[in-house]
């Protein structure tokens, strides 16, 4: 089976934690600088008075007069996710982090090590630990599975076990990974649940909503059973800086960042191994944070190389910082490289081409990189004839 | 997630009388080069029963285009 753990926002439950008794009030994680106003994930207070999420500042504020605006603090609630997911790798679970506050992960391996899969999804919600309102759903199907996790209520773990298109069925369409304008438009057609989403002939729907519309068909039929893809293990290379007083002078920065590279380049879990991915963060002094990740084009060990990489991200600082951290987020498997006499070919060719596929999985994600598969090269159908299958090796 | 290559997606096409397309996603037709039908999995429940079109677009771009006659949709595909 496939389980979802869903924490519902996520974000504004990170940025409450220094702030608990804003928790209590009508409170809503305001825009970020530069971006529509609308308002992120609200409390329930704010709920209560009418406010919800996606809706217009102004508007919120009309209805709510009381309403505080919590900034947004990435770094923060990036941090609260990654300790989340630890905990729940450090409990057996190999998890897939779909976004921040959603994670799946498959229950066949854990349910023998707990005794069952109740038991084992109960360990699930213990390890993210009950402040965070945990709920899971699980089911055949990753997103009837979803949708359960939608349904259950906060600690409780909701087991889809048969008919997981009926369980769908009654539920909204807002479950479906589609664009609102989309959506909107399916219900001035008069189609408000994912079962009479999924009653409507499959290629009437790709013509009037495209290939995505296509997918959410699909997926309310619970068509799709959807694999999960477990993130490999973390590195916990980190390391932060914290400035007495507010720093603006990029001078200073670049001075700080030089020394959060030299000390996390000595660290001996690094183990000689090349840097693939960085992420530069930062507490501002208005209370919120920022965060920026760096892909390399070569994986390099190169403090210098690193530095000039990460360091044009500084410009980007929107506010003078009280904290600035660096993290190691991914390492190559080499510990260097040898300068070429000669052109590379066989084993050593096919070592160079690897690594190159790692670094476009590094910076486009799991599953940028698939090999054509033949499957049926004579077919006179054309997509029959060959699959798109994702490299992970 | 494994994918399938060459998939057909959605086209919008307006024909003549005789079926043969006009327009392609709003772009005129210059030329249909060749046609050809495709009819298969009749014996199945999803049979497939498709009129391809190998035009070539007023902005001199090559498009294939069929009609799912099942359906009775447009849909681009590299044939």
């Amino acid at each position: 089976m496939i389980a979802c753990l869903l924490i519902p926002g996520f974000e504004l439950r990170a940025a409450l934690r220094e702030r608990p008794a804003l928790a209590l009030r009508p409170a809503a994680l305001g825009p970020a600088a530069g971006e529509e106003p609308l308002l992120g994930p609200v409390t329930a207070a704010a709920e209560a008075a009418g406010v919800q999420p996606g809706m217009r500042l102004g508007e919120a504020l009309s209805l709510c007069p009381d309403l505080a605006l919590v900034e947004q603090d990435p770094a923060t609630a990036e941090h609260e996710w990654e300790e989340l997911l630890k905990r729940l790798e450090d409990s057996g679970f190999a998890v897939e982090a779909a976004a921040v506050g959603c994670v799946y992960f498959e229950t066949r391996g854990i349910e023998r090590l707990y005794g069952g899969l109740e038991p084992a999804l109960k360990r699930a919600l213990a390890a993210v630990g009950p402040a965070w309102e945990a709920r899971i759903g699980a089911a055949e199907r990753r997103f009837a599975a979803l949708a359960a996790a939608h349904v259950a209520r906060s600690g409780q773990a909701l087991i889809v076990s048969d008919r997981p298109r009926d369980f769908i069925a009654p539920l909204p369409l807002t479950l479906l990974p589609i664009d609102p304008q989309r959506r909107e438009e399916l219900e001035e057609l008069g189609v408000r649940r994912l079962g009479q989403l999924a009653g409507l002939p499959g290629a009437a729907v790709a013509e009037r909503l495209g290939p995505d519309g296509r997918r959410a068909w699909s997926l309310a039929r619970g068509e799709k059973r959807g694999k999960v893809r477990a993130r490999k293990v973390a590195n916990d290379l980190a390391e932060t800086l914290e400035f007495p007083e507010a720093v603006a002078n990029e001078l200073t920065l670049r001075r700080a960042l030089g020394s959060l590279l030299d000390r996390l380049l000595a660290q001996p879990e690094r183990r000689d191994r090349a840097v693939r991915k960085l992420a530069l963060s930062a507490k501002l002094v208005g209370g919120g944070s920022w965060r920026r990740t760096v892909t390399l084009r070569d994986a390099t060990a190169d403090r210098d190389r690193l530095r000039v990489a990460v360091g044009v991200k500084l410009a980007e600082l929107p506010a003078p910082v009280t904290r600035l951290g660096l993290e190691l987020v991914e390492l190559a498997q080499t510990v260097g490289r040898q300068l070429e006499l000669v052109q590379p070919e066989g084993l050593e060719l096919r070592a160079h081409l690897s690594e190159g596929l790692k670094q476009v999985r590094a910076g486009a994600g799991s599953g940028a990189v698939c090999s054509v598969l033949e499957v049926a090269p004579w077919s006179r159908i054309p997509e029959q004839r060959a699959l798109l299958v994702p490299r992970d090796d | 997630m494994t994918r399938r290559l060459n998939a057909p997606n959605p086209a919008l096409v307006e024909t003549h009388v005789d079926g043969s397309p006009r327009s392609v996603n709003r772009q005129q037709v210059a030329l249909v080069r060749e046609e050809w039908r495709v009819v298969d999995r009749w014996w199945t429940e999803e049979p497939v029963d498709r009129r391809y079109f190998d035009v070539v677009l007023a902005s001199g771009e090559n498009a294939v285009v069929f009609l799912d006659r099942e359906a009775q949709s447009w849909f681009s595909q590299r044939a």
